[in-house]
């Protein structure tokens, strides 16, 4: 494994030219939101720093965030992604397998201790001591706690990794748990979405390559060049939600014309996410593009905000599914029947008391 | 048959006029509110362009909003500073055990109509103090500070999304903020129904002019005269 090799090196060996090169390196800071003239930094960065080792380590999860990131519409540029960061460990990908594969995690958690990114999809299983997901052997609880103890930083891809996602929708039957609850002491990237965009896991890898450093994060510590604004505030169709021109029914003349999803149970108000700036398979659409509201899937426990075609959640209250209409309504019921019931008391003591009081005159 | 044996200004002007507004300001938020919720009118086919359908009702919620925050600020203002003895909320002490003493007692006991009599006070008894003090305070105080941090939302980096925005994170996402602001505005319509029942139903056991001393401000003490 040549792992000093730089990212320009790659690029040449694979005959791609230094313009393809250039290219990639502007876009990628504009995606990552940067100056263009940082765009000769990022040159410099990939031409001349030694490529990161990036273990990639699965646990709980269905894989798409890998579907995502070898996803491409610019095959060269995706595929050079692919190549480019130094992915010395994968169990997906590797064509090595077994006790060979795991050799190579070892190897490279003593020799670049303290210097590679250990990515995490999906999320830990904690019940049981992590029975429920066994990797090489062992739990995915113990691996993770092992290779994280030496890596620079953690990205953990997904909403699995970065909130639990549907493991730990209720009743959370395995113990799942996102990577900031087992590991408290590593810088973690979350890069949500079920799966997250594939220019999003690219561009963090590629800022944190450029820059040694990890990218700006907000509060729920996501990158805020991908994460800092809601669907909503770049969404297409934002000027039928202003005009409260909504789609009622998927079949109806509003959703021809492509209207407002929010009544449609959109979740593009509430969602931080770029699929609305940068979009899916290269710019080519997304959900709300294609006449789908959003369910939210970049966003903390969006299973159980559900239903997914309902813009208030359902809740369970007195053991029934409610939301908060309904409990609203439940609650001035109560306080309206209280008040009557009490009046009435009032007023049978007052006739009461006021007989007495006749009787005694 | 009784006598008015004393008149007590009770609520000066500006704690009538804070009553008012704040009044005005929970009916059109709630209102608005679950219009924005659930935006039932549809206009007829057209021009985005023309229409402000949504954009009106927010703008109505977010104006109402700030006149709100304005008003409640104004209110702590008056409490602190105005040196108006019944809007300092002088008498409520629910951190010393005394004041969940006697007075608290028999007014409960009263409402439970387990004493024959009322206990009578001239500004909010310590029950009403309490609801008050949940309701109004607390209630308010969630409502602005989750209402802010989302309104923060339209502005990534700005005032309110750096100053508020720390509820999104602590309610474990936008969704969930909106949901409990969403919940939590139901508790004003609850208030108002025990609120607008207790004002009746006091003027008329205590007869002390209540009702309409929200009005004029002042409060009567009523003596029972023989027949």
């Amino acid at each position: 494994m040549q792992s000093n090799q730089t990212f320009a090196d790659l690029f040449r060996a694979r005959g791609v030219s230094r313009r393809d090169f250039l290219k990639f390196c502007s876009l990628t800071s504009v995606y990552l939101g940067l100056s263009p003239s940082i765009a000769p930094a990022l040159v410099e960065a990939m031409e001349n720093k030694p490529r990161t080792p990036v273990l990639w380590i699965h646990g709980l999860e269905c894989t798409c965030c890998s579907e995502s990131f070898i996803r491409s519409s610019h095959p060269t540029i995706e595929n050079l992604l692919f190549n480019m960061i130094s992915l010395d460990y994968d169990d997906l990908l590797s064509a090595a397998a077994g006790h060979q594969l795991e050799a190579v995690r070892k190897k490279i958690m003593k020799e670049y201790k303290g210097k590679y990114i250990l990515a995490v999809e999906g999320n830990v299983s904690t019940k049981d001591d992590g029975v429920y997901c066994m990797v090489g052997g062992d739990s995915f609880l113990n691996i993770l706690k092992e290779t994280a103890a030496d890596a620079a930083a953690i990205i953990a891809w997904g909403s699995c990794a970065s909130f639990g996602c549907v493991q730990n929708a209720a009743p959370n039957p395995s113990g799942a748990a996102p990577v900031s609850d087992i590991i408290k002491d590593k810088p973690i990237v979350k890069v949500p979405g079920c799966p997250p965009i594939s220019e999003v896991m690219t561009g963090v890898i590629a800022h944190f390559h450029t820059f040694g450093t990890l990218p700006e994060l907000d509060r729920l510590g996501r990158p805020k060049a991908f994460y800092n604004t809601r669907i909503h505030d770049k969404c297409y169709r934002r000027a039928f939600f202003d005009a409260g021109m909504f789609v009622t029914s998927f079949d109806d003349e509003a959703t021809r014309k492509g209207w407002c999803l929010y009544k449609m149970g959109c979740k593009g108000p509430t969602t931080y996410n770029s699929c609305s700036k940068i979009q899916w398979n290269g710019g080519t659409s997304f959900p709300i593009g294609s006449g789908h509201p959003c369910i939210g899937c970049s966003e903390p426990n969006f299973w159980d905000k559900g239903p997914f075609y309902e813009r208030l959640a359902s809740v369970p209250f007195l053991g029934s599914d409610s939301n908060a209409d309904k409990i609203g309504m439940v609650a001035v019921g109560a306080a309206v029947a209280g008040a009557a019931a009490h009046a009435a008391v009032t007023a049978v003591k007052k006739v009461k008391s006021d007989k007495l009081g006749n009787d005694k005159a | 048959m009784g006598r008015i044996i004393e008149e007590i200004y009770v609520w000066r002007l500006p704690v009538r006029f804070y009553h008012w507004i704040n009044a005005l300001c929970m009916v059109a938020l709630f209102a608005t509110g679950l219009y924005i919720a659930a935006p039932v009118l549809n206009p007829a086919l057209g021009e985005a362009v023309w229409q402000k359908g949504m954009a009106w009702w927010r703008y109505l919620h977010f104006v109402f909003a700030f006149i709100f925050i304005a008003n409640f600020l104004f209110r702590l203002y008056w409490a602190l500073f105005g040196g108006d003895k019944y809007a300092r909320f002088g008498g409520f002490r629910p951190w010393s055990p005394a004041w969940w003493g006697k007075p608290f007692r028999e007014q409960v006991e009263s409402y439970l109509f387990l004493r024959s009599d009322e206990p009578n006070y001239v500004g909010h008894n310590p029950v009403a103090a309490l609801a008050h003090f949940i309701f109004i305070f607390c209630g308010s105080t969630f409502m602005i500070l989750s209402g802010l941090a989302m309104y923060g939302e339209n502005n990534p980096g700005g005032f309110n999304g750096v100053w508020f925005g720390w509820l999104i994170p602590l309610f474990g996402g936008s969704y969930s903020l909106h949901f409990a602001h969403h919940l939590l505005a139901w508790i004003f319509p609850v208030y108002v129904i025990m609120h607008l029942y207790a004002v009746v139903r006091h003027d008329i056991v205590d007869r002390t002019s209540v009702t309409s001393s929200i009005i004029t401000g002042y409060k009567h003490k009523v003596e029972e005269e023989p027949v």
